[in-house]
């Protein structure tokens, strides 16, 4: 492995900036590592880099552990997006500076110079001082300049931000020529997936610190794991979905089950599929498409861009197959499809009219939770729970819907529910005294993620994560994963074994915990601390939330009889949000851990 | 015409110019052309015998040495400050920055007296240095104390936003190419800077020579020994010699020219090399 990253944090101002990230990156591999501004990326770089420090964590470059070892003791090429060039040196002088600081001999710097002009294709320009060359000239002069001392490793840190479009492509092609023939291991900051697309061999995806998902450009597109990886990967329409024994469901229409592919898991449960804008299919009627049916809509808008033909249509079948959101923020029911100048022949169409739509490729993403919906005694009160912050946020991170149910009867002992049957995504009650009861009854009608929310509750910094039965240790895992992929919190899993567990018992209690901590990185890619207590489970998990404000509960159990006499205790106070993750029965096979892994194969 | 002429937000390139002209002549040509007419209505020989009179040659010695000393302390500890000030965050930063411009405001009489006081063989650091053999006030030290004083505000305000220029990146970049903090030091930050550095010397400088409040409350006045050129000056003027002291004020104008006029030259000089051909 050329770099290795092993659990690499970075706080700033106490707020995790990278936060456990690893990572190994091949000899010769060319990395990409993208994500929006502010994800965390560039500091990510520094750190290999050795211009920032870590908190935690260890980082190898060629099996030497350098965590400690200075930039400049560190060896490699950087490259920055300004270029930081030495403006008062000639182009010569900044290639040569590497050399000049070992104090190579003037004939060999020489030679070296002359190499490296001719790799970056500038000849000649010796003697021009930096302010006389272009844009995409300097940047090679950077590029030049950062391979001079034949480091082991080549960082890009967003180099091709501040060029236009043209010389972009251009740089590009030089970089990865560069890149092949030295066969040096490169890693490339940038926001831009096209970019990632073009020039990666493997594309790390992180966001709010954490490394997301990685794997081969085709497949991070064609399967992604996560809505964000989803959504900043191209354009997608978020689609909230039903899985049942017999396929996928949108509202009443079964969907073709080639479209879907695969599916994991036989839970009866909602899902959220991503539908490519160019997998949708356009005709006049029903009988005309040649793919699976998904429903009828308007078309709002068109927009001509050169190759394809962008629009977007408005869904006219109710609320059968309502779009999350298509990743531009506008999550009512739209769908952003595109078309080839070969599918516009095929079918002319003007805005505003009626089209039968079609879906050729559906991807089911694995994630647990689908949507939210708030539940109370009255429409108001459920109303005031959407304004939460803390669920707002969660909502609006994860692009997904808040729906409101009524249930006049919530928590009447022997009363059953009055809305439909079916419980879709998290239900979110307000935390209070008796909230335990409240939950339990929705337990039994059919819940399987609620959502304990106490008043005003913000994000949580700290995600405590406990499961009371080993049978549910992979839905809390994954409840868990796809919870802190969304709020920058550091993940602690918190084993309890009663006060009396006899000494030999202990190292086993300890595996356990070492075994849960690597399925969640080997699964989910979610790096946790593992914290391991003796005594009562619910007075040890209040302990522990009581210590520290800003903390978040995630609990795991299986079956709701004795929920308020074990962990009553945990919701009486009502000053900590706890997500419940309930399984009758688990499924042997994490549905979320096969898919991750088929993206990472 | 057409070459020279651009367009620009003010009026008229002709109006702007004619007032440019006419400015630089009512405030600064025309009494300079009076202050040579004066001195060239004397005869060769007076002319000579006053402005080579030992005593003129003592306070010029001392008016551009001390000025010269004055600025290059202030280059080092100007750059030192104006560093300090731009890199670090630091309680009370604000407040620093602003004390930076005090000697601007101050009237010079008040800077001198108050130097004079604290450096006497009385005073808080006086009474400190006389046991060291180490006299300020009424010496050459004092005078220079003096002129760092005042200079020191052109010099940290010249380097300054030079420095914020000075991107991070830049020194970055050169330590992941294995260069040390001198090595980046000398070879990346001083060179970009040096224009500014110049820039603050040369204004600190001008300054120092023409200073005179605070100066003769601190220097003790002795002929010879602690005496300024424009000290020389007033008190010739006082004797009505007017001739006598135009003739020295021509010969510190020479001097002052001829210096600035080097410094101004190495610059432009060095901000060519960094920004020839650009645009």
């Amino acid at each position: 492995m050329s770099i290795t990253l092993d659990q690499v944090t970075k706080r700033y101002q106490g707020l995790p900036v990278v936060n456990d990230v690893s990572l190994d990156i091949g000899d010769g591999e060319f990395f990409v590592l993208l994500g929006p501004s502010g994800s965390g990326k560039s500091t990510l770089l520094r750190a290999i880099a050795g211009l920032a420090g870590v908190d935690h964590g260890r980082i190898a470059l060629h099996g030497r552990d350098v965590t400690h070892v200075s930039a400049k003791e560190r060896g490699v090429g950087l490259v920055f997006q300004n270029y930081a060039l030495f403006r008062h040196m000639t182009v010569a002088d900044n290639i040569e500076f590497a050399l000049r600081v070992r104090r190579m001999k003037g004939a060999e710097r020489r030679q070296r110079r002359q190499e490296l002009l001719r790799l970056v294709s500038l000849e000649g320009m010796d003697e021009r001082l930096p302010a006389q060359l272009s844009g995409g000239q300097q940047q090679r002069v950077a590029v030049a300049r950062a391979l001079a001392h034949k480091p082991e490793v080549l960082l890009l840190d967003e180099p091709f931000g501040a060029l236009d479009a043209k010389i972009r492509e251009e740089l590009r092609r030089t970089i990865r020529q560069v890149q092949r023939e030295l066969g040096i291991t490169t890693v490339l900051v940038t926001h831009d997936q096209e970019e990632a697309f073009a020039l990666a061999d493997r594309i790390g995806v992180m966001n709010l610190g954490r490394l997301l998902e990685l794997g081969k450009p085709q497949e991070l597109y064609a399967r992604p794991a996560t809505r964000f990886v989803a959504t900043f990967l191209g354009a997608a329409n978020l689609i909230l979905a039903r899985q049942t024994r017999d396929g996928i469901r949108f509202g009443k229409t079964a969907v073709n089950a080639s479209a879907a592919g695969p599916l994991q898991g036989s839970r009866d449960h909602e899902v959220v599929a991503v539908v490519r804008p160019e997998e949708i299919e356009i005709a006049p009627t029903r009988e005309d498409l040649a793919s699976g049916y998904l429903t009828r809509g308007a078309v709002e808008e068109i927009v001509f861009t050169g190759a394809l033909e962008r629009m977007r249509i408005r869904i006219e079948d109710g609320q059968e197959a309502a779009p999350l959101s298509n990743g531009n923020g506008n999550g009512s029911a739209f769908l952003e499809v595109t078309r080839t100048q070969h599918e516009q022949r095929a079918f002319q169409i003007s805005n505003g009219q009626h089209v039968a739509i079609g879906v050729r490729r559906i991807h089911i993403l694995p994630t647990p939770l689908s949507s939210f919906t708030t539940c109370a005694t009255t429409e108001s009160l459920a109303e005031a729970l959407v304004q939460q912050p803390l669920l707002a946020e969660l909502a609006s991170r994860m692009k997904t819907r808040i729906s409101t149910r009524v249930e006049p009867k919530l928590g009447m002992p022997g009363a059953n529910c009055e809305g439909a049957p079916e419980f879709s995504g998290t239900t979110v009650i307000a935390a209070h005294s008796e909230v335990v009861y409240q939950a339990q009854w929705l337990l039994k009608m059919g819940a399987e993620e609620i959502l304990v929310l106490p008043q005003n509750a913000s994000p949580p910094q700290r995600v405590l994560i406990h499961w009371a039965d080993e049978a549910v240790r992979r839905a809390t895992l994954a409840v868990s994963a796809s919870i802190l992929r969304h709020v920058s919190a550091e993940a602690i899993y918190i084993g309890i074994l009663p006060q009396q567990t006899p000494a030999a018992q202990r190292p086993h209690g300890m595996r356990a915990l070492l075994d849960a901590r690597s399925e969640a990185q080997a699964v989910h890619g979610l790096e946790m601390r593992t914290e391991l207590r003796f005594g009562d489970v619910s007075h040890e998990l209040a302990r522990q939330l009581g210590e520290l404000a800003g903390q978040m509960l995630i609990l795991g159990i299986r079956g709701h009889a004795d929920l308020p006499e074990r962990f009553g205790s945990l919701f009486a106070e009502s000053r900590w949000p706890v997500l419940i993750v309930h399984r009758q029965h688990d499924s042997p096979a994490g549905q979320a851990g096969q898919a991750y892994q088929a993206g990472q194969a | 015409m057409a070459a020279i002429k651009q367009p620009s937000v003010l009026p008229g390139f002709g109006l702007t110019f004619g007032f440019t002209t006419f400015f630089l002549s009512a405030v600064v040509l025309i009494p300079l052309a009076a202050l040579v007419l004066m001195a060239a209505s004397m005869t060769w020989h007076d002319f000579v015998r006053v402005v080579f009179s030992a005593r003129a040659m003592g306070s010029y010695r001392l008016s551009f040495g001390a000025s010269f000393l004055a600025a290059s302390i202030n280059l080092v500890f100007g750059f030192i400050i104006a560093w300090t000030l731009v890199r670090y965050e630091f309680p009370g930063r604000k407040l620093i920055d602003a004390l930076i411009d005090m000697p601007f405001a101050l009237p010079t009489a008040v800077s001198g007296i108050a130097l004079t006081t604290v450096f006497a063989e009385n005073g808080w650091i006086g009474q400190y240095l006389q046991p060291l053999g180490i006299k300020v006030a009424y010496t050459w030290i004092g005078v220079t104390v003096a002129l760092t004083l005042i200079g020191l505000p052109f010099a940290v305000r010249s380097v300054q936003p030079a420095l914020l220029e000075v991107q991070r990146d830049l020194e970055d970049a050169a330590e992941t190419l294995g260069a040390g903090r001198l090595y980046v030091f000398r070879r990346i930050i001083l060179p970009t800077v040096l224009p500014a550095l110049l820039t603050g010397f040369t204004l600190a400088f001008a300054r120092a020579v023409g200073e005179y409040g605070s100066v003769i409350f601190i220097a003790g006045n002795l002929p010879m020994k602690t005496e300024i050129t424009p000290l020389l000056i007033v008190i010739r003027l006082e004797e009505f010699d007017y001739k006598g002291a135009a003739a020295l004020g021509f010969v510190m104008l020479v001097i002052s020219f001829v210096v600035l006029l080097m410094i101004n030259l190495l610059q432009a000089w060095g901000r060519r090399r960094i920004v020839a051909g650009a645009r």
